[in-house]
């Protein structure tokens, strides 16, 4: 069976080595004279922001009055704070518990759309819907479904008055609750087009050598969907990880639900603190860039391993 | 190879490309921009800066007099925090494209210390005796007038006249109708934002506290009276006197659960009067009225100063027409009748509404919160100690003391 996962991935079709003898630049690395202006804008755009918070977080302001050069106070004044402590504890508790909820729910929805049968297409865009709202219409309306007032979820199972937004608890529960519905369909969608990417005849063939539904699934699908599952999991982790909508909306970061992303948006934008802000923000980028190289690592190596095989 | 004899195709789609370059730069000239033109810029937010809405009308009635030195209204978001983040992030750049802003009475402070306001006071003589006091000190910073008041706000309480007939003077008696009943008890601004604050402040300075002396240099806050209003707060969210959807509620969910038949009482700003008469069940459309907010002892009442000013941005290119603005919109009889909570004394001595009516009386008892230039910063993290306080996640007595603490610190 290991045999099989060398052909997840289809080798890379052959780049031409243009190695070409004419006069002037190789066509390699006239491409590379042709694609240097974008990479090196593309570079400015994405760092300069990442690099002034981190100048920024060195430095000490009174709400928007420069005071001079702080040196690691934002830092210390950051890590010491039982806030930073309690929003890192919430956006992990957050991480895990959504991503691995979507991921269960996602791979549901992504076997059954893969299946075929009548009303395959409405089943699906049924299933992509709440993909489609944007996060913070989605989060208006799941405030007022689990509010106490109107009370649409007390109502229609006849809970009576759950202060479901309102209590330790039942807040991040139904904060993570709506971002399952919402982004459900999204790893759905990733994990179908992995599932389409295997040939049927693997699964005919192991039918004929007798081996059951489960033990194709495990055997077969599992490891096959492994790089979809890998990239699933990296998109929702890194976007479980800066969440900010959903909190802000539902429960303004009442009972334990306040993100990272609130924290630094309190600081830079609301008090405005930019030294505190930026330094939070840093902090939120190291841990997510932490997380995102774990995952590319992973997926790397998976890549890799795929290449050798072959 | 030197090409001479013959254009390349090269050189040509250089001159096409400097020939659409050209083109697109001339357009660029010809299209109207908001900000660069002749007439003034007034940012303002909320639901009166909407078309239709009464800053809109205002603008236009200032337009129809005054067709040489016309006014747009740039409208700004419906939230106050988004508001500001926006003016700020114009005023911080230095851009001239606001030249009067719509400025929250909480603002006041901050705007004036980052240098974004001109000074108003050449205009306060234009503007005491006919404007409601409390909205002016509103606009005062360091004994300086740096906007001038265009409408108020203040809170009052809404019952159900089919729960008491008569509406309660007291807290306690207040509390002993809400838990007596099958309505649902107090609804207000109980979620975690400035509008907890706006109503704590309410509760206290009815207790007889204070945050800060009259300038603002010292905090005279009295923590042991800030514990006992709040332990009082929890233990109306404990016994049920609160509403059970009270600590996520802000203005519309207090609103549309009284409305709702949810809600026995509700605190809210006048805006919900005509809503509450249009937008409800029929039972409760038929069986509410208004009454100023109870105290502790029942005397008087206290309501927290809401409303907007006008300043006159620091990087406006007009600053004299901006100014002749201000004053007139504040003191035009015809302007001030657009609005249901108008800054001009004389607009409440024949109103029909019972809702201005009201609303002029209560302003009598209304104080502003300090316009200090940390408000953003005090009022979150009064908002968190009081919010955990009242919902037993903190001691009252600890969230008291945390409160004091932070207001030294912004001094």
């Amino acid at each position: 069976m290991t045999t099989l996962s060398d052909t997840t991935l289809p080798e890379p079709a052959a780049a031409p080595t243009g190695r070409t003898r004419r006069q002037g630049l190789s066509e390699r690395a006239l491409a590379r004279v042709f694609v240097a202006p974008g990479v090196l804008l593309m570079a400015l755009v994405a760092l300069f922001p990442v690099v002034y918070a981190v100048v920024v977080s060195f430095q000490d302001y009174t709400r928007r009055q420069y005071n001079g050069w702080a040196g690691l106070e934002n830092y210390a004044t950051a890590l010491s704070s039982s806030r930073f402590w309690e929003s890192l504890w919430f956006t992990v508790y957050f991480t895990v518990t959504s991503v691995g909820a979507e991921f269960l729910i996602g791979l549901g929805f992504a076997l059954l759309m893969n299946m075929a049968f009548v009303g395959r297409g409405v089943t699906r865009a049924a299933i992509l819907v709440p993909w489609v709202i944007p996060t913070v219409v989605a989060a208006q309306m799941w405030f007022f479904m689990f509010n106490v007032s109107p009370g649409f979820i007390n109502n229609l199972f006849g809970l009576g008055d759950i202060n479901w937004l309102g209590q330790s608890g039942t807040a991040p529960f139904a904060v993570i609750f709506a971002d399952v519905w919402k982004t459900a369909p999204f790893v759905a969608l990733l994990l179908l087009a992995g599932l389409q990417t295997i040939p049927d005849e693997l699964h005919e063939a192991a039918k004929v050598d007798g081996a059951g539904v489960f033990r194709r699934f495990w055997s077969i699908t599992l490891p096959l969907l492994r790089p979809a599952i890998l990239v699933a999991l990296l998109f929702r982790t890194v976007e479980a990880l800066r969440v900010y909508d959903l909190p802000a909306v539902m429960t303004q970061g009442t009972f334990g639900t306040e993100s990272l992303s609130m924290l630094v948006q309190q600081y830079v934008v609301q008090t405005p603190n930019p030294g505190i802000g930026s330094a939070l923000s840093t902090l939120a980028f190291l841990i997510i860039m932490g997380v995102g190289l774990v995952f590319v690592a992973l997926l790397g190596r998976d890549l890799v391993i795929g290449k050798e095989g072959s | 190879m030197p090409v001479t004899t013959m254009r390349s195709p090269r050189r040509r789609a250089t001159a096409a490309v400097a020939v659409a370059a050209l083109g697109a730069s001339g357009l660029a000239a010809c299209t109207p921009d908001g900000g660069g033109g002749d007439e003034m810029v007034w940012a303002i937010g909320g639901a009166e800066a909407q078309t239709g809405g009464a800053f809109q009308q205002i603008a236009e009635l200032w337009n129809e007099e005054n067709p040489d030195r016309p006014v747009t209204v740039e409208t700004l978001p419906e939230s106050a925090d988004e508001q500001r983040e926006q003016l700020a992030l114009e005023l911080d750049a230095g851009g001239s494209g606001f030249d009067i802003l719509g400025v929250d009475v909480i603002w006041t402070g901050e705007f004036q210390e980052n240098g974004w306001v001109e000074s108003l006071e050449g205009v306060r003589g234009d503007i005491e005796g006919l404007v409601l006091d409390g909205p002016i000190e509103s606009a005062e910073w360091g004994g300086e007038l740096w906007a001038v008041p265009i409408n108020t706000n203040g809170g009052y309480l809404v019952y159900r006249t089919d729960v008491t007939e008569e509406a309660p003077t007291t807290w306690d008696e207040l509390c002993e109708i809400a838990t007596d009943n099958e309505v649902g008890g107090y609804i207000a601004q109980g979620a975690q934002y400035e509008g907890l604050v706006v109503n704590w402040l309410e509760y206290f300075w009815g207790n007889g506290g204070e945050l800060f002396n009259d300038d603002q240099s010292e905090v005279t806050f009295d923590v042991d009276l800030a514990a006992e209003t709040l332990e009082w707060m929890a233990e109306a969210y404990e016994s049920g006197c609160f509403n059970s959807g009270f600590n996520s509620a802000m203005e519309e969910e207090a609103r549309i659960a009284f409305s709702q038949g949810n809600a026995a009482f509700q605190r809210n700003w006048p805006y919900v009067y005509d809503l509450t008469q249009s937008d409800s069940d029929d039972e409760v459309a038929e069986n509410f009225d208004i009454a100023p907010l109870p105290t502790f002892d029942g005397q008087g009442t206290v309501t927290a100063l809401g409303g907007f000013n006008n300043a006159v941005s620091a990087f406006s290119n007009h600053t004299d027409d901006a100014t002749d603005f201000v004053v007139w919109a504040a003191t035009s009889e015809e302007a001030q009748a657009l609005l249901g909570a108008p800054v001009l004394s004389s607009a409440y001595e024949d109103a029909d509404s019972p809702s201005t009516q009201l609303l002029g009386e209560i302003l009598e008892d209304s104080r502003p919160r300090p316009p200090s230039p940390a408000w953003a910063e005090i009022s979150i993290e009064m908002s968190r100690q009081i919010f955990e306080a009242y919902n037993g996640q903190t001691d009252p007595q600890t969230a008291a003391q945390n409160i004091h603490d932070f207001l030294e610190s912004t001094l």
